[in-house]
């Protein structure tokens, strides 16, 4: 632990990493990174290093080399962290062997297959674990194609490098052309141990956002790393004008973000042909950081989401929430350097590399932006929940309501918020909003909210009298249409999820039978993390989804946090308004605030986890077991 | 005279396209009073076009009937690079103002609106045509669908303009 404090500072770790690099302690490193991550890609000149499927063997283990240039103990697959690119093709049956090196008990989970439940590979949900010295056989037919990505599903693992990309070829051609392929894996590093950090989070979330530190932490830190490094690393983040507290609860003060196992300055190389198109699939296989993703000087066509074939968006950065996956054409015609720059969400740090047509260039890295106002954001987000549903509303004075004292905000207590009385929102003009029942106005609560009777309220829109909206239709205060905080869509082209549309609807075209809402609830000061109000072990039993029933999962998230929300075994057709063309996911981004919904085809029979892909919510308790039967 | 020979030998070498063509309505403007020397039968999918090159002569005018077997309406759109990176950049504002669904409103099948550019829209499963003749003063032109992010997918083809 010690050990660990010493290495939390992102300014002197880099200093360090300068040192490393020119002492060749970068090649050392590259040495050690794994052999997908070749500079000229996967189609062209060196497919070793990638487990071919379908027989492929894994052997876990903990082993000391260096990550980002310095010394580490990460979870390594087949001697690599992270681990080696498997690649199956759609047809096979895979035979995966895994076997535990560990002192401890692990797993593999292959993110985003749709493959019996006993081969998912949850521990307490799918099968036991993989005991230390023992090996698993997984088997599966490989029914789709795609980028997907694998990771452990046993404790903190997967903060440990534990994890790797996964694509499956195709067996029909792919509704797009490409001449080379780069896989872009993009985690959080910390030399702190998974343990120590989530226990900073339990005492005090914020723990890792400086804003929040005091004298006595400083005098604490000058102690520990001299006055100089202290006063620079205060100076760094004061500079940044750093109010992250709510929009990433570990940041860059612990993490090093890497892609393709590489720091920045180590600089991983993608390398091209000048008029080539290059598909680069991007996988966040980070723990807790969203990425901006951009190219300056690139345009980018997305097409694909989550391994599934999307109609093209040709973007200039897209946000990539944790365990989602995109991909993406560029084409560069410049026989020059472009940065790949995927800058962490709260803007404390970020991943990037070069696509460049030779070794050994470099392009600018672009100015990172300002952290966002997240309690305006999150405000925001709450007033467009409650009402947006009502469709007359629309004679609200939404600007009056940004006369709010802002800076209070970010520190508000969200249960608080719940008892928050609309009415003495200043400025805000109650006489317009005329379909909206008066009487409940008065110290109204969340609470009364959702037992409104939203059924009416969506009759009015769709004239459907089952009460429920009609199929594909995004829900009335979805945001699918915004990029997310910290971004400004004026600035540039970014994808949002009402960009993502099927090529063709997805096989079964019943509308749902019967609605199921969740509610996304977390205590940031307890760092408790829930489904409605429950941690996972506090609740009785299973959510139940009956074999073959086809319903509508609403999800509402009444924090002020993100939360990438992951079922397992089946896919969730996110309503984004595409109708019949809605897209696919195995991973929904769920800003704060939000409600939104997704179709779910109940065909996989078993028992599927479901929960939050951030780890330490995960962890924290904002986990469910899903039981179709 | 150059021209002259050029048609006869094509009215050979096409038979079998002409002989397919001709059946259905014609949808293009310059069919009623342009002869036409040889039809060209390709194939419009999701995201390619089927031959990506086509070679044709100066001054050959030529039917293209184009049968869309994708499942997105896509365009068939002729002009040289900096013709189609401009109608691409217009089509792609457009698709941002008005909520990104090109589909249905902007074209909705026939004639397509790319300025000066030959052009035709085709909606899925059906075919259309598109009558053009080959200019004197240019090499190459390039063929493109530039529904947003169709072209980056790769529907794009090239036309030596040689013989």
């Amino acid at each position: 632990m010690i050990k660990a404090n010493q290495t939390a500072s992102p300014l002197t770790r880099r200093q360090v990493l300068k040192g490393g690099s020119a002492l060749g302690l970068g090649a050392m490193a590259l040495r050690l990174s794994p052999a997908w991550a070749a500079p000229w890609g996967q189609t062209a000149a060196y497919p070793q290093g990638t487990e071919q499927g379908p027989n492929v063997s894994l052997a876990i283990r903990r082993e000391s080399f260096p990550v980002a240039g310095q010394s580490a103990r990460p979870i390594s697959i087949n001697g690599t962290s992270p681990g080696p690119l498997v690649r199956l093709r759609e047809g096979q049956d895979a035979v995966l062997r895994v076997t535990n090196l560990l002192e401890e008990p692990t797993s593999i989970h292959w993110h985003g297959l749709i493959l019996p439940p006993e081969m998912d590979g949850v521990p307490g949900v799918s099968f036991a674990g993989i005991a230390p010295g023992e090996t698993f056989t997984y088997r599966f037919p490989v029914r789709q194609n795609g980028t997907y990505w694998y990771h452990s599903h046993s404790g903190l693992q997967e903060q440990l490098g534990h994890a790797g990309p996964l694509i499956i070829d195709a067996a029909e051609p792919e509704p797009f052309r490409y001449d080379r392929e780069h896989v872009l894996l993009l985690t959080d590093w910390s030399f702190e141990d998974p343990a120590t950090i989530f226990h900073n989070l339990k005492i005090g979330e914020g723990y890792y956002n400086f804003q929040e530190r005091t004298v006595a932490d400083f005098f604490a830190d000058v102690e520990r790393h001299g006055f100089a490094d202290t006063a620079a690393q205060r100076a760094m983040w004061a500079d940044m004008r750093m109010s992250s507290r709510d929009i990433a609860d570990v940041t860059g003060s612990t993490y090093t973000y890497l892609m393709n196992g590489q720091s920045p300055s180590q600089n991983w190389t993608a390398l091209f042909k000048p008029g080539e198109t290059q598909r680069l699939r991007v996988i966040n296989g980070s723990a807790m950081t969203y990425f901006d993703v951009r190219i300056p000087g690139l345009t980018m066509t997305v097409v694909a989401a989550d391994g599934q074939p999307i109609q093209p968006v040709p973007v200039e950065e897209f946000r990539i929430g944790v365990a989602e996956t995109y991909d993406v054409l560029v084409t560069p015609e410049a026989n020059t350097a472009y940065t790949l720059f995927a800058e962490s969400m709260d803007r404390s740090g970020y991943a990037s590399g070069t696509l460049a047509p030779r070794l050994g260039m470099t392009a600018p890295i672009p100015v990172r932006r300002q952290i966002a106002d997240r309690g305006m954001e999150a405000m925001g987000a709450h007033a467009g929940m409650d009402m947006s549903g009502m469709s007359d509303m629309q004679g609200m004075d939404h600007s009056a309501m940004q006369g709010m004292d802002n800076a209070k905000m970010p520190g508000m207590d969200h249960s608080a918020m719940q008892g928050m009385d609309h009415a003495k929102m200043p400025g805000m003009d109650h006489s317009t909003m005329q379909g909206m029942d008066h009487a409940k106005m008065p110290g109204m609560d969340h609470s009364s909210m959702q037992g409104m009777d939203r059924g009416h309220m969506a009759d009015a829109a769709s004239g459907r009298t089952d009460g429920m909206l009609p199929v594909g239709v995004a829900q009335p205060g979805s945001r699918l249409d915004q990029p997310g905080i910290g971004i400004d869509p004026g600035e540039r082209r970014v994808l949002v999820y009402r960009d993502l549309k099927a090529l063709r609807p997805w096989p079964d075209r019943r509308p749902p039978g019967r609605e199921l809402e969740l509610h996304l609830t977390g205590n940031m000061e307890r760092y408790m993390w829930s489904f409605d109000g429950k941690k996972f072990s506090e609740v009785t039993g299973p959510i139940h989804f009956e074999k073959d029933e086809r319903l509508r999962l609403i999800l509402v998230n009444d924090t002020m946090m993100e939360h990438p929300i992951h079922l397992h075994g089946m896919w969730m057709e996110l309503e984004n308004g595409a109708g019949e063309l809605i897209p696919r996911k195995h991973t929904l981004n769920v800003k704060p605030g939000e409600r939104l919904s997704a179709l779910i085809t109940a065909d996989a029979e078993g028992s599927w986890a479901f929960h939050c892909h951030l780890l330490y919510h995960m962890d924290a308790g904002m986990f469910r077991v899903v039981k179709v039967a | 005279m150059r021209n002259t020979l050029l048609v006869a030998m094509f009215s050979l070498a096409s038979t079998t396209a002409l002989a397919g063509a001709g059946h259905g309505s014609d949808g293009s403007r310059a069919a009623d009073h342009t002869a036409i020397d040889r039809t060209l039968s390709f194939e419009a999918g999701d995201m390619w076009f089927t031959p990506g090159k086509l070679a044709i002569a100066p001054g050959e005018t030529v039917k293209f009937e184009i049968t869309n077997s994708g499942t997105l309406e896509h365009e068939f759109v002729i002009g040289d690079n900096d013709e189609q990176a401009a109608h691409r950049e217009m089509m792609r504002d457009m698709a941002s103002g008005g909520g990104h669904d090109m589909s249905a409103d902007h074209h909705g099948g026939g004639h397509d609106d790319a300025g000066n550019m030959p052009a035709v829209t085709i909606p899925p499963g059906e075919t259309a045509t598109l009558v053009w003749t080959a200019p004197h003063d240019v090499e190459e032109v390039e063929f493109a669908c530039n529904i947003p992010g169709h072209y980056e997918a790769g529907m794009s083809g090239d036309i030596q303009i040689e013989g």
